[in-house]
């Protein structure tokens, strides 16, 4: 009995620890771009605005944050990274409409990150929607998975496509690199 | 006199400025530096000059104006290479400059100069009679020019327009007339808008070819460079390329990959003053084990983790080979890349661009070999334009980062040489008129007087660049894990060969042996330790 117990305990005990080194892994997708930085993220851009089942679900730029920009004024230097944030109301409303759950407002809008890294190749981050929602009850998961699915179309790189022309904030970043010229989206 | 009193008072606020150049803006040091470089203005007022209170009418004129004055100054240009774009390397015996390398950007001079020579400080080199010997083909308004008027463009065998002209042509933009008369009133010391005219635009544009040189330096912030900071430092470009007798030093065909250390004001020198060393010392660290680095890393490599940073994007690649090709209505096109930059031109073939470049790494001692145009080459390697020697046995050669600059040109099939061809001219032999490749090569290769075997092909070349502008703040310089025991498996240095790097260069298993020899030891010490310690205290007892 005593042997089963000690067992069970320290079963959980490595599950814990194993979980608490894979959390940061699982919690975040990053995959390599095959493209250079601006072209990634020119790709991203037009996956969001060019494909119709992810226009029909209302999902929309609503900004470019260039938090490097911000960095860049007070005299440092970081390698280039952006936020190509979207956004979709129909999988805002909900949550923004339930106080149990509103305070999940703070991830939106949507982001994905393009980034350079000292290897000189280029990566994509994006927030592994799936799984988070999975903490935050029934209706949030729903979303969250549905989100997590589309989120898959943002990130196809198809090297078949020419390059697309990078969408611009339509105006000037904010102060710390905001993003900027939201033409829809939450 | 005026003239050596300036120059000894620019190297003496000069040495004070790099020598504080780790202090920010703002302290005592830098405040010293701006309150010098006021301190050092000019005495004269161009603008009261009669000699030049005249409607010149072109620039050989307002030369002759100059040189009333200064008398030895275009016999002092000449012997530059800024004149003769030519230099003979003493280390190599090489006869090197523009007008002998073939490069891998526009490639060559030769069939060209007019085009070429909008950076050419002369007037009137439009071909291969140019004369100069002639003084009054000195342009001394490129570098002087204070009004930022002043403008050579492509076709115009280093004249700037003396009347309003549509360039590029069919473009509708009109490039106004020069006042020559303003800018020869409102001449002034060389600044990095002078020299960034031509330096800044290598290769044909803005970037192209250095990487770590392009228009954001003209007013750069900060993190671009702490040396030429408009809000801090602010140095020019003669503030390091300290320049005696209009004779600028620091070269690309000859680099001082190995600087001795600081240059000392009075002291009999002959060092490169363009170099990090020449003021902050070869010891510049306060922590010794950076200093022991420095001996065998070039400050470069450290303190400019990337070049292009400013937001201008530096070309990378340039293949020749797809030039030429026409749209179905048979007239050239243009294909833009993300950014709107060319990713392809009919006249000039497919480009790369790249913003904040993490440089390539090698040893460099500071011997550079060309393949130039009467060199043999194998077609099947990639033929390196210049080959940046370097060893780490050698004792002259430190790591250095360098913009590696690929590409595809043509190559005579015959004799396996580099070809020069014609890509610019009024002629309907050019490259960019007919997107002929047989007339531009046959042409290009009759203007040098070569042989040509009648048969082309293109070739894989690779061109190396040192960089060593855009350095960053102190705090912005690699840091020991971006190559030492990399957290993601790569590091800078990683394809540097012949050094051992704690951390690069771990083994395992060798990691884990010595580790257990180390616990062994220390194992060891503590159990002898203990028994000397119990062995004592039992005697102890025993003698009680």
């Amino acid at each position: 009995m005593l042997k089963a117990f000690v067992g069970f305990v320290a079963g959980v005990l490595a599950t814990v620890v194993g979980m608490y080194f894979a959390m940061p892994h699982l919690m975040f997708n990053e995959m390599q771009s095959p493209f250079g930085f601006e072209e990634t993220i020119a790709r991203i851009q037009h996956n969001i605005v060019g494909n119709p089942e992810l226009k029909a679900k209302g999902w929309a730029l609503s900004g470019l944050r260039d938090p490097a920009r911000a960095v860049a004024a007070e005299g440092g230097n970081v390698l280039p990274v952006k936020m190509v944030e979207v956004c979709s109301t129909r999988y805002s409303k909900p949550i923004l409409k339930d106080d149990t759950v509103r305070y999940l407002s703070i991830l939106m809008p949507c982001k994905v990150s393009v980034y350079k890294k000292n290897d000189g190749k280029v990566y994509i981050a994006t927030m592994n929607a799936g799984l988070m929602g999975k903490f935050f009850g029934p209706t949030v998961g729903e979303i969250m998975s549905q989100v997590a699915e589309d989120q898959k179309l943002f990130v196809v790189m198809d090297p078949s496509k020419p390059a697309p022309p990078m969408i611009l904030p339509t105006a000037a970043p904010a102060a710390g690199g905001g993003g900027a010229g939201a033409a829809g989206g939450c | 006199m005026r003239k050596d009193l300036t120059s000894y008072a620019l190297v003496f606020f000069g040495l004070i400025a790099t020598a504080q150049a780790a202090d920010p803006p703002g302290t005592p040091s830098a405040a010293v530096v701006m309150a010098g470089r006021t301190a050092a203005s000019s005495t004269a007022d161009h603008s009261k000059f009669k000699e030049l209170d005249r409607d010149f009418k072109s620039g050989p004129e307002v030369t002759r104006a100059c040189l009333q004055c200064h008398t030895e100054a275009a016999r002092q240009v000449m012997r530059t290479k800024h004149w003769t774009w030519e230099f003979l390397n003493p280390g190599t015996g090489q006869r090197l400059g523009k007008k002998n390398v073939i490069n891998n950007f526009c490639t060559a001079v030769p069939s060209n100069y007019e085009f070429c020579t909008a950076c050419h400080v002369g007037y009137g080199w439009k071909d291969a009679n140019f004369d100069f010997s002639s003084e009054q083909n000195v342009d001394c308004l490129v570098c002087h020019d204070t009004t930022g008027t002043y403008r050579k463009l492509p076709g115009f065998a280093g004249h700037p327009v003396y009347q309003d002209t549509e360039f590029p042509p069919k473009s509708g933009k009109i490039v106004k007339a020069v006042d020559l008369k303003k800018v020869a009133q409102h001449v002034g010391k060389s600044s990095r808008k002078t020299c960034g005219s031509c330096h800044f635009f290598g290769g044909g544009g803005d970037g192209v070819k250095h990487g770590d040189l392009d228009s954001s330096l003209t007013q750069p912030g900060r993190h671009l460079d702490v040396h030429m900071a408009k809000d801090g430092l602010n140095f020019s470009c003669g503030t390091c390329h300290l320049t005696s007798g209009h004779d600028v030093p620091g070269s690309r065909y000859a680099p001082t990959a190995m600087p001795k250390g600081r240059i000392i004001r009075g002291q009999k020198e002959t060092g490169n003053p363009a170099s990090c060393e020449s003021c902050h010392g070869v010891e510049p660290h306060a922590m010794q084990r950076l200093n022991t680095h420095a001996r065998k890393i070039a400050c470069q490599t450290c303190h400019i983790p990337e070049y292009a940073r400013g937001g201008i994007p530096t070309k990378t690649l340039w293949d020749w080979s797809t030039a030429g090709r026409l749209d179905k209505e048979g007239k050239p096109f243009k294909v833009k890349d993300s950014t709107g930059r060319e990713a392809y031109d009919s006249k000039k073939g497919d480009f790369r661009w790249e913003t904040h470049v993490i440089p390539e790494y090698i040893w460099f001692n500071g011997t550079v070999n060309y393949t130039l145009r009467e060199t043999r080459l194998d077609p099947t390697q990639v033929v390196k334009i210049n080959s940046f020697e370097g060893s780490p046995m050698d004792g002259r050669s430190k790591i250095w980062p360098i913009k590696v600059f690929r590409g595809k040109q043509p190559y005579d099939v015959g004799h396996n040489q580099l070809v020069v061809f014609h890509t610019w001219g009024k002629d309907d032999a050019a490259l960019w008129t007919n997107f002929n490749w047989e007339r531009a090569i046959e042409w290009g290769m009759r203007e040098i007087g070569a042989q040509y075997s009648g048969k082309f092909a293109f070739v894989a070349t690779e061109m190396s660049w040192p960089i060593t502008h855009m350095v960053a703040p102190k705090e912005d310089a690699l840091g020991c894990a971006q190559c030492h025991a990399p957290a993601t498996g790569v590091g800078r240095l990683d394809q540097v060969p012949g050094v051992y790097i704690p951390g690069r260069s771990a083994n395992r298993a060798l990691d884990t042996f010595g580790w257990g020899l180390s616990a062994l030891a220390l194992l060891g010490v503590l159990v002898h330790g203990g028994l000397r310690i119990l062995t004592a205290r039992k005697r102890e007892g025993d003698t009680a």
